[in-house]
């Protein structure tokens, strides 16, 4: 009978479900503690150096990304996202990836390579001198960046299962009927 | 110099120094800040402040109440305090006013020049310059691209202009040089102040003179914690540090090649004022507390300047009070806004 196999099925569905869902919150406490310290950081970097040396008088109104975000097919058909830093030169994954992060980038596969000038490090708005706290405040960032990708696929991940665990709890009520 | 400020200072003087103590009572106290902590909002905030000396000062602003606004009204206050004290002043305290203007304006110079490179527009930073700093050849400060071009076509008539033999150069600004040009202007103008106290003699220099010395020694080691991990070079880094300290010269020729914490830590140890200042950092978190054991000294110094009559150190000191009262309560209303009460007892009673 396909129904104990089914039952044995969902109940590891439901068991990974859980288990996600358990990793988002984490993740998600995380990202809000990481936030949180970044701003604490930045109010911290303008009690040093002034209230109006630390705001929106200091960046420019458009402003090149640092880092970009990719999605990529991972072999169970599920999209995975990630960020990377928009100056890395070798991809994460050789082959067909690689086009498209160099289309990404800018940066053209023509034998004249046009080498695009390092990005500027966002500290350096604040000028050279800059208080600990604004670098801690741009680390806590940062660190944040990452969680948030990693729950973006958490979250495509939980969706998946969740749409799964519900066709297999429909394929057993067609079961059930006819068994009983 | 005839020594005996007391037979002639308030003859000149003695309606300001009557008018600045009367304002220096007007300080928050601790009750005030007890009170403050306890707000939950901005709102309450505004409401606490109206029972003080500030009064009304943010009924005509708009909703939302932003940090930024209460900070930008509160400067706003003090520059018509200052002003009327200008307005008021005869030789040489006039001179001592422009003095203090000084430093503002140098920091509303940098703040134009780094908003010409983000390209902004003059109008925009403008309102968010510093009142106290203001001059008419601000909007002009834009258009220059060196600091020689700087000097020659903005600067030469302002009171700045003095302070610029050590900056001329055909470099372009960028954030470095910017960097440079605020250090090293700062460090052209406190010495030329500490000059200026010191030659006045009489009471001002003894009150003025080791205050404007901590003042120095205090930027050497401010710029030398920043710096690193940073591209400035030991050498350029040397150059900022300002000579009319106590640090001058062993200290800063050692403060110049220190590379980290523990080693600005040692520098420190050699000097009485300053080993107990270092002992109370401790370890952890070394940079900010750093910043506040500092400032507190600051503030201790500035109130004992109040304990003698007849010298012009109670206007710096209450203007640099008054800056540690903003300070403070821009520091309650970014804990209050963020809700992140932790160290929201991290201000500095002056009263």
């Amino acid at each position: 009978m396909a129904a104990p196999g089914l039952r044995a099925q969902m109940d590891s569905l439901l068991l990974q479900l859980l288990r996600d869902l358990e990793e988002l919150e984490a993740k998600r406490a995380a990202l809000n503690a990481r936030v949180e310290e970044g701003w604490f950081s930045l109010s911290k970097a303008r009690y040093a150096m002034g209230a109006k040396s630390v705001g929106p008088l200091q960046y420019a109104s458009r402003m090149e990304p640092q880092v970009c975000v990719y999605t990529s097919e991972a072999q169970d058909g599920l999209q995975k996202v990630w960020v990377v830093r928009a100056s890395a030169q070798t991809p994460e994954e050789v082959g067909p990836r690689e086009a498209a992060l160099r289309r990404r980038k800018g940066l053209s596969r023509t034998p004249e390579p046009e080498s695009s000038p390092a990005p500027r490090d966002p500290l350096n708005w604040f000028g050279i001198l800059v208080p600990h706290s604004l670098r801690h405040a741009q680390a806590s960032f940062r660190e944040g960046l990452q969680l948030a990708a990693d729950m973006a696929s958490l979250q495509i991940r939980i969706d998946w299962g969740q749409s799964q665990l519900r066709g297999l709890q429909e394929k057993l009520k067609q079961l059930e009927p006819q068994s009983a | 110099m005839l020594e005996g400020a007391e037979f002639y200072f308030n003859v000149d003087h003695g309606y300001l120094e009557g008018l600045v103590r009367g304002c220096k009572a007007s300080l928050l106290t601790q009750q005030d800040y007890i009170n403050l902590v306890q707000c939950e909002t901005l709102e309450d905030v505004k409401i606490h402040l109206q029972t003080t000396d500030y009064g009304n000062f943010l009924a005509n602003e708009t909703n939302p109440l932003t940090v930024s606004k209460i900070d930008t009204e509160m400067r706003k206050k003090l520059c018509r305090e200052f002003e009327y004290f200008r307005n008021h002043s005869l030789e040489p305290l006039s001179t001592f006013f422009t003095y203090m203007t000084c430093s503002y304006m140098i920091d509303n110079v940098i703040l134009l020049m780094n908003g010409a490179l983000q390209k902004k527009s003059v109008k925009e930073i403008l309102v968010k310059c510093h009142p106290l700093g203001r001059f008419t050849e601000m909007e002009a400060v834009n258009i220059a691209e060196t600091p020689s071009d700087l000097f020659n076509a903005v600067l030469v008539e302002t009171p700045l202009a003095p302070f610029f033999q050590d900056c001329m150069s055909e470099n372009t600004l960028d954030e470095l040089n910017i960097e440079l040009l605020r250090n090293k202007l700062y460090k052209s103008y406190l010495e030329a102040f500490y000059k200026f106290c010191k030659n006045h003699g009489d009471v001002t220099a003894e009150i003025m003179c080791p205050i404007l010395e901590f003042e120095a020694d205090r930027r050497a080691f401010i710029i030398t914690l920043n710096s690193f991990g940073t591209e400035l070079s030991k050498d350029d880094r040397e150059t900022l540090y300002p000579t009319c300290g106590k640090l001058y010269p062993e200290g800063l020729r050692l403060l110049a090649q220190a590379e980290d914490f523990d080693q600005m830590r040692r520098v420190a140890e050699h000097y009485g004022v300053y080993k107990p200042l270092f002992e109370a950092v401790g370890d952890g978190d070394g940079d900010t507390r750093l910043v506040l054991i500092f400032y507190k000294h600051k503030v201790q110094m500035n109130v004992l300047a109040f304990n003698r009559q007849f010298h012009y150190g109670v206007f710096y000191a209450y203007a640099k009070l008054k800056e540690q009262e903003m300070r403070n309560i821009v520091w309650i209303a970014e804990c209050i806004s963020q809700r992140h009460r932790t160290k929201i007892n991290s201000y500095i009673p002056i009263l």
